[in-house]
Formats: C-alpha cells, sequence, structure tokens
C-alpha cells in the first residue's frame, strides 16, 4: 500500500473506532474492550520476542501482576470479606499497577539478561504455575479461587463503568461506564502503538534488533547484550501491565482461572499470526484472535456445526472452534507466510538476511 | 573527532579449544596510523586473532593491550567503547536499511535511552538526527550512500561488505579490524575496495589490522605484514622481507601457487 492509502485507512478506522459506542451494543463495546487490552499485551510480547528474539511463556503471569495489582492498590481498604487493599484513585492505582508489573519484570531481569531464546522461554514457563499458586492462596490480595470484584475507573470524577449512576446523555446516547471506558482504553491502544514504534525506530530498539539478529555483532557495536535482554523483558513487563490492568477493568472480576498458561500461548500465537517482529501485525492479529470467539459466540446459532457454550450439544463450542481456527492460522502463516499479517500489508517480500557469502 | 590511533600490542596470546591450539603463544605489535596484514593460510587462526581483540572469544593465556589499557577479559561493548571497530569475515548485518545497521554503529557515541526514546523527546530526536548526518558523510565515503534508505538484504555482495565497513566506522574508531574484506570480490571491485581502505587510513589516520588471502593487495597496501601457521607466528616485518622469508613460501605462498595451479588447470 501507499504512504497515503495507508494514511487514509488508519484515519477511517480511528474515526470508526470512535465512532463505535454511539452504535454499537454493550456485547461489542466489550469485546473490543477485551481486544484493546490484548492488543497492549501483545505488543509488550512482539517487542520480546519478535524484536529481541527472546521467547517468554510468562506472558500470562504478567497479565496478571498488572491486573491484581490494580485491583489490590484501588480496592476498598478493610473491607469486611477479609479482602485488604489500599483504596488508591484508580488512576494512579493503574499506573503504580503498570509500574509495579514492570517492577516484577526487573526482579527477574538477571534471568532474563542471561537466557536466550528457548532456554528464557522455558524459566519463564514456571513463573505460571507460581502465579497460579499464590493467586488461589493469597486470598486477603486475590480473593483466591473466586477472585475479586474489579473497582471501575474513575476519571475526572466520572466513573468509567456500567455501574454508573450518573446518567449522561450524549447525542441522545446513554453514555454509560462502558462507553467511557471505551474511550480509556482507545487512548492506552494509542499510547502503547506509537511508544513501541517510536522504540523500534530509535537506539534502543536497533540494538535489540541487533541483539536479536546476531549477539556477536550487537555486543562488537557497542551493545551491552544482557541489559538489553533485561531491558526488553521489562518493558514487555510494562506493556503486559497496562494490558493486564484494562483487562481487569473490562471482565470486573479477576480471576485465577483466567491466567492460565493458555493465555501466555493465545498472546505467542497473537505475535506469530501478526508476524515476529511486527508490533502493527500482532496489534492486528491480537484483535483478530480476541474477536473471532466472540464473533462466533454472537452467531453461534447461525452457524453450522457450532454447539453454544454449555449447551451439551455436539460439535466444537465457539470458544473451541476459534481455538481451531487460529491454531489452522498459525500454521498456514508458518507454512506459507511467514512474515504474518503485517507481511500482506509490505509490496515486496524483505529478502532475509541469511548469507550466501561463497 | 576521535583520539588519536594508538598501539596495539598483543603479547603472547594462547587460544586453546577442545584439543585444538588455535593460537600458540602469538605476538605483534601494531603501529599508530598503520595498516598491518595478518596473513596465513586457511585454519591458521586469523579470524580466532581477531576474535580475541574484540573480546568475543577469551584468551586462554597472554594479553592485548590498546593504548596502555588491557583488552584481554573486557567485554566487547567495552572494547567497542575504547575505539576497535571490526567486521567478519562471513557478513553480519541487522536486519532494516543501511541506515539502521550504519546507526547501530552509532550506539555508543548516542545515548537515548527507552523512555526518551518512546516519547520522542526533543533532546532523543534531535541526537538521532545528528547522528544519521554523520552515518550518512560516512555512506558516503564508502560510496554506498544511494542505497542508504533501502533494506540491506537485496544489496549485493560487495556493497553489503561495505555497508558492514561503514558500519564500524560509524563507531568512529581508532582501530580497526578487517576480517577478508575482498574476499568473494572479482578484480573490479577489489581494486576499488583498496582504494577505498587506503583513503580510509590517509583521511582518518587510523590504524587498520586486515586479514587478507589476497597477496598482491597486502603487498600494495601493508605497513606491516604478520604471518600465522598453524596458530604459530612464523614471520613479521615489512611486505618485503615477508614475501623472501623461506618459512613463509613454504607454509602460506607455496601452498597458494598449488591452489592457483589448480583452479588454472
Ligand atoms: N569456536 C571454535 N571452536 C572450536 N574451534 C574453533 C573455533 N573457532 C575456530 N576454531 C578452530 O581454530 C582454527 C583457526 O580458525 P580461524 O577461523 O581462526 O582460522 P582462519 O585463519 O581465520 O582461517 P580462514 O582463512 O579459513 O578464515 C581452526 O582449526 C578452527 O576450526
Ligand atoms: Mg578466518
Amino acid at each position: 500500500m501507499s504512504e497515503i492509502s495507508k494514511r487514509a485507512v488508519a484515519g477511517v478506522g480511528v474515526l470508526v473506532l470512535l465512532a463505535l459506542p454511539f452504535y454499537a451494543t454493550g456485547f461489542w463495546l466489550q469485546s473490543g474492550l477485551f481486544a484493546m487490552a490484548a492488543v497492549i499485551g501483545a505488543i509488550g510480547l512482539s517487542l520480546l520476542t519478535g524484536t529481541t528474539g527472546q521467547l517468554s511463556l510468562g506472558h500470562a503471569f504478567f497479565l496478571a501482576v498488572g491486573a491484581y495489582g490494580y485491583v489490590w492498590l484501588s480496592g476498598p481498604a478493610g473491607a469486611a470479606d477479609g479482602l485488604t487493599g489500599l483504596g488508591l484513585p484508580p488512576l494512579l492505582a493503574f499506573g503504580l499497577a503498570v509500574a509495579l508489573t514492570g517492577l516484577a519484570g526487573g526482579l527477574l531481569s538477571p534471568i532474563a539478561g542471561r537466557l536466550r531464546g528457548m532456554y528464557l522461554g522455558v524459566a519463564t514457563l514456571a513463573l505460571v504455575f507460581i502465579g497460579q499458586h499464590v493467586m488461589l492462596n493469597a486470598h486477603t490480595v486475590t480473593g483466591g479461587y473466586n477472585g475479586r470484584s474489579v473497582p471501575p475507573m474513575d476519571l475526572f470524577g466520572f466513573a468509567l463503568a456500567d455501574a454508573s449512576p450518573q446518567g449522561l446523555l450524549v447525542l441522545g446516547v446513554p453514555f454509560g461506564g462502558l462507553e467511557r471506558l471505551w474511550y480509556f482504553g482507545l487512548a492506552l491502544v494509542a499510547l502503547a502503538l506509537l511508544t513501541a514504534r517510536n522504540l523500534l525506530r530509535g537506539r534502543p530498539g536497533r540494538a535489540l534488533g541487533a541483539v536479536r539478529d546476531s549477539e556477536v555483532a550487537a555486543a562488537v557495536m557497542g551493545v551491552p547484550v544482557a541489559r538489553y535482554r533485561s531491558a526488553a523483558f521489562v518493558v514487555s513487563c510494562l506493556y503486559a501491565g497496562a494490558g493486564g490492568a484494562l483487562l481487569a477493568l473490562v471482565f470486573r472480576r479477576v480471576v485465577p482461572e483466567t491466567f492460565g498458561l493458555v493465555l501466555s500461548i493465545d498472546y505467542l500465537a497473537m505475535i506469530v499470526i501478526g508476524g515476529l517482529g511486527s508490533v502493527g501485525g500482532a496489534a492486528a492479529a491480537a484483535v483478530l484472535v480476541t474477536l473471532l470467539p466472540q464473533v462466533l459466540t454472537g452467531y453461534a446459532d447461525d452457524l453450522p456445526l457450532l454447539a453454544r457454550a454449555g449447551s451439551g450439544a455436539a460439535g466444537p463450542t465457539p470458544g473451541e472452534a476459534a481455538r481451531y481456527l487460529y491454531g489452522a492460522a498459525i500454521v498456514l502463516v508458518l507454512t506459507l507466510a511467514p512474515q504474518g499479517l503485517a507481511g500482506l500489508t509490505r509490496r515486496r517480500p524483505r529478502k532475509t538476511l541469511q548469507e550466501h557469502t561463497p | 573527532m576521535t583520539a588519536a590511533a594508538a598501539e596495539l600490542r598483543v603479547d603472547g596470546v594462547t587460544v586453546r579449544f577442545a584439543g585444538l591450539t588455535a593460537l600458540d603463544e602469538v605476538s605483534f605489535t601494531v603501529a599508530p596510523g598503520s595498516i598491518h596484514a595478518l596473513i596465513g593460510p586457511n585454519g591458521a587462526g586469523k579470524s580466532t586473532c581477531f576474535n580475541v581483540l574484540s573480546g568475543v572469544y577469551r584468551a586462554t593465556e597472554g594479553s592485548v593491550h590498546y593504548d596502555g589499557r588491557e583488552l584481554t577479559g573486557l567485554a566487547p561493548h567495552r572494547i567497542a567503547g575504547i575505539g576497535v571497530a571490526r567486521t567478519f569475515q562471513n557478513i553480519v548485518l541487522t536486519a532494516g536499511t543501511v541506515a539502521d545497521n550504519l546507526m547501530l554503529g552509532r550506539h555508543g557515541l548516542t545515548t537515548a535511552g527507552f523512555a526518551s526514546t518512546a516519547l520522542r523527546l526533543p533532546k532523543a530526536v534531535r541526537e538521532q538526527r545528528r547522528h544519521r548526518e554523520r552515518a550518512y558523510e560516512i555512506a558516503d565515503f564508502l560510496g554506498i550512500a544511494a542505497h542508504f534508505e533501502q533494506p540491506v538484504g537485496p544489496l549485493s555482495y560487495g556493497d553489503r561488505k561495505r555497508v558492514e565497513i561503514a558500519r564500524a566506522l560509524c563507531m568512529e574508531p581508532r582501530l580497526l579490524l578487517l576480517d577478508e574484506p575482498v574476499a568473494g570480490m572479482n578484480p573490479t571491485e577489489r581494486l576499488a575496495m583498496a582504494a577505498t581502505i587506503a583513503a580510509v587510513r590517509a583521511e582518518l589516520g587510523i590504524s587498520i589490522l586486515i586479514v587478507e588471502h589476497d597477496m598482491g593487495m597486502v603487498m600494495r597496501l601493508a605497513d606491516a605484514v604478520t604471518v600465522l601457521d598453524f596458530g604459530r607466528r612464523i614471520a613479521d616485518g615489512t611486505p618485503e622481507s615477508v614475501q623472501r622469508d623461506p618459512a613463509v613460501i613454504a607454509a602460506y605462498l607455496g601452498q597458494q601457487q598449488e591452489q592457483q595451479k589448480e583452479e588454472s588447470a
């Protein structure tokens, strides 16, 4: 696509996204917000795995830190049900939850700096299980198996949740908390996309790409390889923290089950389908992977072969069907289009850097 | 822009891999501002020597000093910071454009961090712009300015070799290590590259240590030559003296003549 048509498409896309709360139902707004959280998380993983070449299976853990971090920081203090919380203003709690997740990543940075590629993947696998254990057992913070409800986002006195008491009409459309949370989510996505793009075009992005392409070349060019690997890990955690906290706001309840290994795999699927190393591709694939089950659920009755979730009828549930579909998408990408979704918008296939030295 | 070239002193460097001595007590000195050639048959240990000098391999014994500072034991990025840059025998570039690769060479000379880059702070933007201008100058010097914005993947072999040298020069080094800069090139490209290397020394005044199999080029360019064979230094001196050295003729030149005979046969 030419630069101009790309811009036009992006412009129209932004307008549609801004107008959506005036037309879409709550179900679709919620699905969209869910996709936004995934986009932010996937951008983080894309920077770590796609750009730096470091595998992480622990992404779900860091999403959980962001989600539970937000809930605990903003949750009511000294509540009757034995739950603790700091009761901070939601926006502050959101920012601190992101910082907390970065800190959690920082604690692991000695490992993240030393282990390369696959080995980091194996090491971070353990995090998911440790996370599950903590979420199930640290009752006063997490609420245990049943989880805990999420205090709504609150900006300038407006609660950004469905149960908002203030009735607000915009252009004749009731503007509940979900609609307003939509714009908060959009702003976050824009920030995530912009910062990631800036990083990739600047000095740190070049260093990270060099670490992926050739550790030795990066090092002799003056890049402290271990330090940059650690930094990439922390940065990916910051994005995961923001994605996780937004996820909590959308779900309105956090439960341990959400943050299992399957979630980590989902994120890996997103960045593979998007085309490793491409932030835009990862974002697009995040939308695809999260919305597919929702679309299938929304139209389950009209689609052949699909059973309604929990109906006990034969056939895959929408969630399962979506997994099969994007499982197939991964196979297709890996075999036919290694550049993923990102490759579809590029005119020429980029030649790989395989050497053909005589 | 950079500090003046200084002396490189390699002292009794030994490198052993499991069961194999790749370098055996090798010593030589590269005079400031000179072009010094390191030659020897395949497997003699030339690239291993480069890897020790740039910190990629650790010497089992011996030491390397540059400008009075010990390099042995330093991490590669620290050695880069002292002003030692290198190219690789097999081109090693990173994905992206020529400009991206050259800007990687500016890494140690720039400071923009994650936060300032992510937020596009004016300081980071300005720094990037300034260093990009210098990178373009260097690309121009190497004759690849026309490809500055192009991806490196599709470039010709010779151009990619030049990108690698330009990237090394972007570090504003005081000592440049070139591992077989003309290998795989045709005679015209070889001559052009030899002229470029001579120009680098003349204009930048830096020292150049060069590994090269092309004896004609070595004799034309080098001020001094060190010859390795099976990891041992078998000769060291001016190109003329080395060329006459019987040990060298036996180990290296003879072998090359044989090769040429085979090729012409
Ligand atoms: N990392 C390594 N592990 C084991 N052996 C190695 C390693 N690197 C080099 N060697 C061995 O050390 C010896 C010297 O290799 P080196 O690459 O330094 O030779 P060279 O002089 O550069 O040869 P060429 O002209 O073919 O490039 C060879 O026998 C090689 O197999
Ligand atoms: Mg070699």
